[in-house]
């Protein structure tokens, strides 16, 4: 069984990072497995996505759905696209059986229509064996101010 | 030209200032938000003796309180000394808010029953003059909180008028007849003036267009039902229900003998919990009821000035200037049923609502693009007499439209015109000061 080591983790980040800046959607989709999750909590950290709303709670195919719809060209919200750039710092990497759990925080520039805005907050990666490599299992990201109003959320964070 | 108030809002459009200026707005804040009813919230959001969450009034602050004896309250969150809000959270559980500016202190009821060194005051002084401010009246209807700082406000029951049935409706989806909101809240703000946000959750003439995007990714056979809906030869209706509100009626053939299977729940629970929730239906409602009940699953009801209804959710539209708008989604999940279902409605709810959702940013982002539009000058006016031709009186004695049709904006603006002009029938509204030109 390999082990994740941290400079392996950060690297996962970074080029998961770049991907969804560039919107390389197609080839961010491929850095995940096809049971993956992508959780976004509403409202505070996300104890139960069966008993509360999240912003986001989507399995690989829902995913699927939510990236064909943003890059279809009558995706309003995201027509002109939003600009990001995203910084990612704090890496720890926790080993569980079969991977390793990685806890990251990230600090978001948005710019769309002249308006920028900063987000921060926390991603919780799974990270598996898989296919002879590193996959995302489950990504969950949780915002800093994701108890208060958001404006047009709809790049993937 | 220089246009009065009762100008800007005419039978078939609406003139742009009425979204964009201050003056208006603070009008409205006082003939509209703090003169009528408005929504507040649903009961279940403070079930608790304690609990409490805030809630603007307009753009007032206030807390919705329940206290120890059951009863709801909503008091203005502004401490009777000298102006400090005294509560800091959106929710939670206390008996007692403390002013931690000079330390006064009430019960959640709106007394204030602790004043700190209490003998530096003269002998006049009575603690009971300064209770906190209270929503002169609270009334609910099947859960739904409503307040309104005008005391003579009809009741509520009234108010509601023919919204009243389309409201059982959505409550009798739980074979218990109650819904709850214990699920959290979606926030999402926009630029733009709240009346947007109240006209478009109401209206289908838009899905096709602004939604054309959700309806191709839930493939064919969903995506394109969901098209037929909104299409030029559907057979839904819109329907003014009186006193402003307004249904996009989706079960034109309403009490069909089948079983329907709401949408909602299509394809994402089992057939055990379906069967299992739709025989509890039965059991208390019938079949006919429930085929009713499950034909107007797809709802999209509008209560004037600021709750939309729509698929599990209720809706709160927060103004916040002429420019600026919240919205708070509370989506509501069903007592009594399988927790597959109630999970199917929040999975739903999620995949087309909220900040992130693939559908409501979609119309969000029509109402910035409206508001940068309407700087134009010269075009002048919004057209809403799409249908003026066609619609009819109901065999409800209620004005039906095609569902494309613009008789829903159309009721909201003869009521927005009523209140803000003084002539609303069902209630006494404060003379206007002048006929003042805005
Ligand atoms: S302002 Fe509240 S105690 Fe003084
Ligand atoms: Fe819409």
């Amino acid at each position: 069984m390999a082990t994740l080591r941290r400079a392996e983790a950060e690297d996962m980040l970074y080029a998961e990072a770049r991907l969804l800046d560039e919107r390389r959607y197609g080839e961010w989709l491929e850095m995940l497995t096809e049971d993956s999750t992508y959780w976004m909590p509403c409202n505070g950290n996300g104890t139960d996505p069966n008993r509360e709303i999240s912003l986001i709670y989507d399995d690989f195919a829902k995913l699927s759905d939510r990236i064909d719809r943003l890059t279809s060209d009558v995706a309003h919200a995201q027509s002109p696209p939003s600009k990001t750039k995203r910084l990612i710092s704090n890496v720890q990497v926790e080993p569980v059986d079969d991977g390793a759990n990685v806890i990251s925080a990230f600090i978001l520039y948005e710019l769309r229509r002249g308006k920028q805005r900063v987000f921060a907050g926390r991603y919780e990666h799974r990270i598996r064996f898989e296919d002879g490599r590193w996959k995302i299992a489950a990504k969950k990201t949780v915002l800093v101010d994701n108890d208060e109003v958001i404006d047009n959320l709809t790049f993937i964070v | 030209m220089e246009l009065k108030l009762d100008e800007l809002v005419q039978d078939s459009r609406v003139h742009r200032r009425i979204y964009l200026e201050p003056e208006i707005f603070e009008l409205e804040m006082e003939r509209i938000f703090e003169s009528n009813w408005v929504f507040v919230g649903h009961e279940s959001e403070v079930a608790d003796p304690g609990d409490y969450k805030t809630v603007p009034i307009g753009t007032q602050p206030a807390i919705m309180t329940r206290d120890e004896g059951g009863e709801i309250h909503v008091l203005m969150n502004r401490c009777t000394h000298r102006g400090s809000t005294i509560c800091q959270e959106q929710r939670g559980n206390t008996h007692t808010f403390r002013c931690w500016y000079h330390g006064w202190t009430f019960n959640n009821k709106g007394d204030l029953i602790g004043v700190p060194y209490a003998n530096g005051y003269g002998g006049s002084f009575d603690k009971r003059n300064f209770s906190l401010i209270k929503a002169a009246r609270v009334e609910r209807y099947r859960g739904l909180v409503f307040a309104s700082l005008n005391p003579e406000v009809e009741s509520l029951a009234d108010y509601l008028a023919s919204a009243k049935y389309y409201i059982d409706l959505f409550m009798d989806l739980s074979p218990q007849g109650e819904v709850e909101s214990r699920s959290g809240i979606h926030k999402y703000g926009y630029d733009g003036n709240w009346k947007f946000q109240m006209e478009n959750g109401v209206d289908g003439y838009h899905p096709n267009f602004v939604h054309q995007s959700f309806f191709e990714t839930q493939g064919k056979q969903l995506g394109r039902q969901a098209m037929q809906l909104f299409a030029g030869n559907s057979e839904c209706e819109s329907k003014d229900l009186g006193n402003g509100h307004a249904i996009l009626d989706m079960a034109p053939r309403r009490a069909a003998t089948t079983r329907p299977v709401p949408n909602l729940l299509r394809g994402a629970t089992s057939r055990a919990s379906s069967d299992a929730y739709i025989e509890s239906l039965i059991r208390r409602h019938g079949n006919d009821r429930t085929a009713e009940i499950l034909a107007a699953s797809n709802v999209n009801l509008a209560i004037f000035p600021n709750l939309l209804v729509i698929g599990i959710q209720l809706r709160i539209t927060i103004p916040v200037s002429a420019k600026r708008t919240d919205v708070h989604l509370l989506p509501t999940t069903l007592k009594g049923v399988p927790d597959e279902i109630n999970v199917a409605r929040l999975r739903a709810h999620e995949s087309f609502y909220g900040p992130a959702g693939g559908g409501a940013p979609d119309d969000v982002e029509m109402f910035t693009r409206c508001t940068e539009g309407l700087r134009v000058k010269g075009a002048e006016w919004l057209e809403l007499s799409r249908g003026l031709e066609r619609e009819r009186i109901g065999v409800d004695g209620l004005t039906v439209g095609h569902i494309t049709d613009e008789v829903p904006q159309r009721a909201f603006y003869r009521r927005w015109k009523a209140l803000m002009c003084g002539v609303a029938q069902s209630r006494q509204i404060k003379p206007l000061r002048v006929a003042r030109t805005v």
